[in-house]
């Protein structure tokens, strides 16, 4: 039978083994983001993991079984606690893992097994199950904010489609230009679309997801997936990787049945549109641009060419990449929730993605991520070098007419 | 002194061998993950991936050429090592034990210069390294193993004959003397002392690859083919 006080109760048995797995080799810590910022090897991959061992042992180990579960130090619960909350859960350590470990998923486990024991989340990130049950989003802004501050007056949407469009609560409070490109983009293929009302379009449930805090998970998911059922939806289309991300692999599952719809990238709609001449590059752009693949796009469900083939398709474009890029990209600093707790660290890394687009000469970086793109833009405040920052959607809005198939 | 080694290899094998039952234990007792998007591991590229990886190390090479050759030397030199001691717990020794003993003997050379080169590379290229003192430890530990079986192979030979009814004597529970001398007593506690640090990875790491494998050859299931 399960010890209720186990450490290991939350995990699957592959997570376990690949707890076990990790042989300590730090290979890890070459990739890692907060290290690059912290430059703290307590706060590194192979430590967490370590100390993680050290708390299984202690309530799963022979001593547990003989003498029962002793007490597991305090301070270093806490500084467990602290270390695997300041991560930016964006799994360059799992895919770089000499032998595979699948970070990106291990590390929220391991933040959900602090939940439990009262000791996460960190700072306001427990205040959002609060805020999203009143107010449907993270940010406990309110609904009627939620489209009206950047949805075009121009663009109708259809009351029931076998389109939908889900705008996201990050996209839609804080990074506004990005999705009005894509509904400005969406609406120029032409294709009928919908979206439910900004009171339905609740959080799709990634921040809870990421920090652990698993509580309303399913309540969240049951209504939007029954709500665009509801309208005969066949395909959602969203623009943020989070959202993307835990729609494709976790929204199955707390449904718990497969989706009545698929779900697809916004970037692999235009790709398609543009390669089937629904839609039409009309003005090109004589510049150089620097794409960066947001962690949980590229690493988390593969999305990497197309963005790429959508920005390739805009007439006078020269594609620059970063050094480490697709599968191997270097997190922004928004990602695991951690942007608004450990501030500092975020806009470090933030300030590193513009200085490699400095120096490698782009006059864009073009950003896909609506975590990204409100966080590299406040990087970008007081720092000493600038680069025009842009989202992909909000870039092509204005360089596209409808096409004639 | 004899019976005290012998106390002491019981201990240390049973305590090794509940370390073993209570990992596996965990393992068993824990859920399956609820939903993957994965290939099945009989797919060619799968396959080829895990063999790659677990064979040959792919990904370490990948991310630092500097310690994959200590690295998987190391690995090679002690699995031939290993089968090389097999003689010592194996009456009658079977035939293919004696024909890998030149390969074994080479081997154990190649074991003593990839421990070095590893511990060479963990603690002189400090920048962003992450030093576990408890994988030092093993190291250390296993080259003083490596070491000292090569000074019993070049220059002080223990009794060959004496040392396999001592192990021998161990297995089937009828202690025997220990040969004498004191490298051969330093390289049997130097073993006993490694059994119990033994990385947990070996068991499990090559399920966790193969996992790996099945995860990136099947992350364009879930946007791309459905």
């Amino acid at each position: 039978m399960k010890n209720k006080n186990s450490f290991s109760r939350g995990l699957s048995r592959i997570q376990l083994m690949e707890l076990d797995a990790c042989t300590q080799c730090g290979e890890c810590l070459k990739f890692c983001p907060v290290q690059d910022v912290t430059g703290n090897p307590l706060i590194s991959p192979p430590e967490k993991i370590r100390v993680f061992r050290e708390f299984i042992r202690a309530t799963d180990g022979l001593k547990a079984r003989l003498f029962g579960t002793g007490e597991v130090d305090r301070r270093l619960l806490e500084d467990f606690t602290k270390a695997v909350y300041e991560c930016t859960t964006c799994g360059a350590c799992g895919q770089n893992c000499t032998v595979g470990i699948f970070t990106q998923r291990l590390w929220p486990m391991l933040r959900a097994e602090m939940v439990r024991r009262g000791l996460g989340p960190i700072g306001i990130q427990a205040e959002m199950p609060g805020l999203i049950d009143k107010t449907g989003n993270p940010y406990g802004k309110p609904a009627g904010e939620r489209f009206s501050p950047w949805f075009p007056g121009n663009v109708r949407i259809a009351e029931s489609a076998d389109i939908a469009y889900y705008a996201g609560c990050s996209g839609s409070y804080e990074a506004h230009p990005m999705v009005k490109g894509d509904v400005l983009v969406l609406d120029t293929i032409g294709e009928p679309f919908t979206m439910l009302p900004p009171e339905a379009e609740v959080c799709c449930g990634f921040p809870l997801f990421i920090t652990g805090q698993h509580d309303m998970l399913e309540d969240l998911i049951k209504r939007l997936v029954d709500a665009y059922k509801a309208r005969g939806v066949k395909t959602l289309i969203c623009s943020c990787p989070c959202c993307v991300n835990i729609m494709v692999r976790d929204w199955p599952i707390f449904y718990g049945s497969d989706l009545p719809f698929k779900v697809r990238h916004i970037s692999q709609v235009v790709s398609e549109a543009i390669q089937e001449k629904r839609l039409v590059l009309s003005k090109g752009l004589q510049e150089k641009l620097i794409y960066h693949d947001p962690c949980y796009l590229s690493r988390g469900v593969g999305v990497i060419e197309e963005p790429r083939r959508v920005l390739k398709s805009i007439p006078g474009v020269e594609l620059l990449e970063f050094d480490r890029h697709g599968v191997n990209s270097r997190c922004c600093g928004s990602g695991g929730a951690a942007r608004k707790v450990f501030h500092e660290n975020a806009i470090a890394m933030g300030r590193l993605t513009i200085d490699e687009a400095v120096a490698k000469g782009a006059d864009r970086l073009v950003l896909s991520c609506p975590a990204c793109y409100a966080k590299v833009n406040e990087a970008m405040l007081g720092h000493d070098k600038q680069v025009r920052i842009v989202d992909i959607m909000e870039l092509l809005s204005d360089l596209v007419e409808r096409g004639q198939s | 002194m004899d019976i005290l080694l012998i106390l002491l290899a019981y201990i240390v094998y049973i305590a090794f061998l509940v370390r073993v039952f209570i990992h596996a234990r965990i393992w068993l007792t824990a859920e399956e993950q609820s939903v993957t998007y994965r290939r099945p591991l009989s797919s060619i590229n799968t396959c080829g991936i895990t063999a790659l990886d677990i064979l040959f190390f792919r990904k370490l090479f990948a991310n630092d050429k500097l310690l994959w050759p200590g690295s998987w030397f190391f690995h090679l030199s002690l699995f031939f090592v290993l089968l090389r001691h097999l003689r010592f717990f194996l009456q009658p020794a079977p035939a293919c034990v004696a024909v890998i003993q030149p390969y074994g003997i080479f081997a154990g050379y190649t074991l003593f210069i990839a421990l070095v080169l590893i511990i060479a590379v963990r603690l002189l290229t400090w920048k962003k390294r992450y030093v576990s003192y408890s994988n030092l430890f093993i190291l250390s530990v296993l080259l003083l193993l490596s070491f000292s079986g090569l000074l019993m192979r070049n220059f002080f030979r223990p009794d060959l004959l004496q040392a396999k009814a001592f192990i021998l004597g161990i297995l089937t529970f009828r202690p025997e003397a220990a040969p004498s001398g004191f490298l051969f007593v330093f390289h049997f506690l130097m073993a006993l002392l490694l059994l119990p640090y033994v990385p947990s990875h070996i068991f499990s790491a090559p399920f966790v690859i193969a996992e790996a494998a099945r995860r990136e050859e099947g992350i364009g299931m879930m946007m791309h083919e459905k």
